[in-house]
């Protein structure tokens, strides 16, 4: 599905991935972990199209398509999906509305009629129920007055409505406690299908206890240094990074 | 040096309304005095330029006295159109006469101030009074439709609104039509009652190279309300100037304002808020976005006299410039006497937010949706505080 060939990407002139490979097929869940500075978010932001960052070699491809050259928005019409390690506040625009328009304009891309309200509606009461958002928060202005944990699962509550095919969840579990993790981890989980991929970026294990992967990628100064199965994520919380580093 | 001023006003008719002697006398004494066009050098008008004003050619447009009677509506319907002016039947306890029918009594509390009120003076060619009774409450909004047509013409008009004691009434004034170098200036005069409230939703939308100057003047008594949301979209050129005077305990004021420019528009917002008197509060917040080489002024003013003790008064300005070449000048004024007040006051300015931009476009909205969806989301407290319904609709439409 996803298909990562020696990334090249600097910002501002400073070089963050320096030849990363990585491949993700449908069904997947992987894990991407590393210590702080290794490019795991600009990864995340990368595959999401966002334009700060110098491609200066390599490529991605998404369901056989170069993936950058798709713009922002015909990236998640394509059907990726970046959950947000800040999810933006955007005063005076509201959770559902903008989510009926996000929808409708995906719908549009792949040829689909818009969504009826009543189906709409019916969608918002079935998804929000399954990352326990209160109703009240779907109507009201995207995340402004939300809490961190409210945050997060808003995001999840987005990626229920529009059924990606891979889902990038930067550092999802920052900030929560016990109990929105749980409530996160679930989300994903049912979300879950043999048709999507899922992609973890994280720094600590404790989120994959909930996220099960099938594997688990060590992402060190740009590069993917070792690839593991679950139990890769229990040995680096055991050995931590340094670990790594002096294998280099 | 700007044109004429002396010039620019005999080409106009002297005015039809009948302002008492004194107060002529005093707007013909300063376009005497000031004889030209207040220039760049002058603080009231640093950031507008009033050259292409002072070269205009007009024809004045003289309206007839009697209105012809509108078929009964929703609302009561105020409409100036060419050289007539409709409206239908009034409601209990509402009265509306030509304003050229007063007396001259009816005009003595005013004062003028600034060249767009002497001009008005001068050479006003009616306007609506409107009486409402003291402790009536409208159950029907007042609607008053400017419609601007033609090339060169002036329509200059000067409306009354008088709000009895304890009354209540919404009004929406509305300025559209399409027309060429061409000039309007309105003065509007309302005198709010003790107790009274009044909301005002004013939408400003003429088409083509039109000149419009707006002057609101607001006199509020003991523990009354007034709310005005002035919403300015695509004109070419305006200048609105809000004052009011806040003269007894207990008023409550709310200014807000949602301007939008593109291309070469200039939309300029004076206000002054005079708090004389103590334990009144005033809420003021003015939204704007310019794109293309549009300029806009955002000059708002807070005068709390040295009595006026308890003020709660407060002040925003947040504009957002979406191109290079597009231009704002604000400057938030507080001058305060008193010593026990909250005020506050503060502008900002800068571009659409790229984080928002990006997250929206992230889930799939194409740019351009997502550029709009979050100039509606900034604008939504203004447009919010609107109350006619095809105001609101109309705003829907022009922000789509």
């Amino acid at each position: 599905m996803l298909k990562i060939e020696n990334l090249h990407a600097s910002i501002n002139g400073s070089e963050i991935l320096k030849g990363l490979s990585l491949e993700i097929n449908a069904g997947e869940v992987h894990a991407i972990m590393g210590p702080n500075g290794a490019g795991k978010s600009t990864l995340a932001s990368i595959i999401a199209g966002k334009e700060d960052y110098e491609i200066s070699s390599g490529n991605i491809s998404f369901d056989g398509k170069d993936l950058l050259e798709l713009s922002i928005e015909d990236r998640a019409r394509e059907g990726v999906f970046l959950a947000f390690q800040y999810p933006v506040e955007i005063p005076g625009v509201s959770n559902v509305n903008f989510l009926k328009t996000a929808i409708n304009e995906i719908r549009e891309h792949k040829g689909l009629t818009p969504l009826s309200a009543k189906d709409f509606l019916s969608l918002v009461k079935q998804k929000s129920a399954l990352v326990n958002l209160d109703a009240s928060l779907a109507s009201r202005a995207v995340n402004e007055g939300f809490s961190g944990g409210e945050k997060k699962r808003n995001e999840i509550f987005q990626m229920a409505m529009l059924e990606p095919k891979l889902a990038v969840l930067d550092e999802t579990d920052s900030g929560l406690d016990i109990d929105a993790l749980r409530i996160v981890a679930g989300g994903v989980n049912a979300l879950k299908s043999q048709e999507n991929a899922t992609l973890v970026i994280t720094h600590y294990q404790r989120l994959l206890d909930y996220i099960v992967p099938d594997f688990v990628h060590v992402l060190y100064d740009g590069k993917i240094v070792k690839t593991g199965g679950k139990e890769l994520a229990l040995e680096l919380e055991e050995k931590g990074y340094d670990w790594i580093k002096s294998a280099e | 040096m700007t044109g004429s001023l002396i010039d620019f006003c005999k080409q106009l008719e002297p005015t039809s309304l009948k302002l008492p002697e004194l107060l002529l006398q005093s707007a013909k004494d300063a376009v005497e005095f000031q004889h030209h066009f207040p220039s760049t050098r002058d603080e009231a008008w640093k950031y507008t330029r009033l050259g292409r004003v002072a070269a205009l050619k007009l024809t004045p447009v003289k309206i007839n006295q009697s209105p012809e009677r509108l078929p009964s509506s929703d609302t009561i319907d105020i409409v100036f159109e060419k050289e007539t002016w409709h409206c239908n039947e009034p409601l209990d306890g509402l009265h509306l006469t030509f304003s050229g029918d007063l007396d001259a009594d009816a005009w003595n509390a005013c004062t003028l101030h600034g060249h767009v009120q002497h001009i008005n003076a001068l050479t006003a060619q009616g306007g609506v009074a409107i009486h409402v009774d003291a402790n009536a409450i409208l159950t029907k909004p007042i609607r008053i439709i400017h419609r601007l047509q033609g090339e060169n013409t002036a329509a200059i008009l000067h409306h009354q609104l008088v709000l009895g004691d304890q009354a209540s009434a919404q009004l929406e004034v509305i300025f559209e039509g399409t027309s060429e170098n061409s000039y309007t200036n309105v003065l509007f005069d309302f005198f709010i009652g003790a107790g009274a409230n009044l909301h005002t939703d004013l939408l400003q939308q003429t088409h083509g190279t039109h000149y419009g100057f707006y002057s609101q003047r607001i006199f509020q008594k003991k523990d009354s309300t007034f709310a005005l949301q002035t919403l300015t979209v695509n004109t070419h050129f305006t200048r609105n100037e809000v004052e009011v005077f806040s003269q007894e305990e207990g008023t409550h004021t709310q200014l807000y304002g949602a301007f939008i420019g593109k291309d070469s528009n200039h939309i300029d917002n004076h206000t002054y808020v005079h708090h004389k008197a103590p334990n009144c509060t005033s809420d003021e917040n003015y939204k704007g976005v310019l794109s293309g080489k549009a300029t806009g002024v955002f000059n708002g003013k807070v005068k709390v006299y040295q009595d006026a003790q308890k003020i709660n008064a407060f002040q925003s300005n947040k504009n957002i410039l979406l191109s290079e070449s597009a231009n704002i000048n604000a400057k938030p004024e507080l001058e305060i006497y008193a010593d026990d007040v909250k005020c506050s006051h503060g502008s900002t300015t800068g571009q659409l937010d790229q984080q928002a931009l990006f997250f929206l476009r992230a889930r799939g909205i194409s740019e351009a949706k997502a550029t709009e969806m979050l100039i509606k989301g900034f604008m939504a407290e203004i447009v919010g505080a609107v109350k006619s319904s095809r105001i609101q609709d109309e705003l829907q439409t022009l922000l789509d």
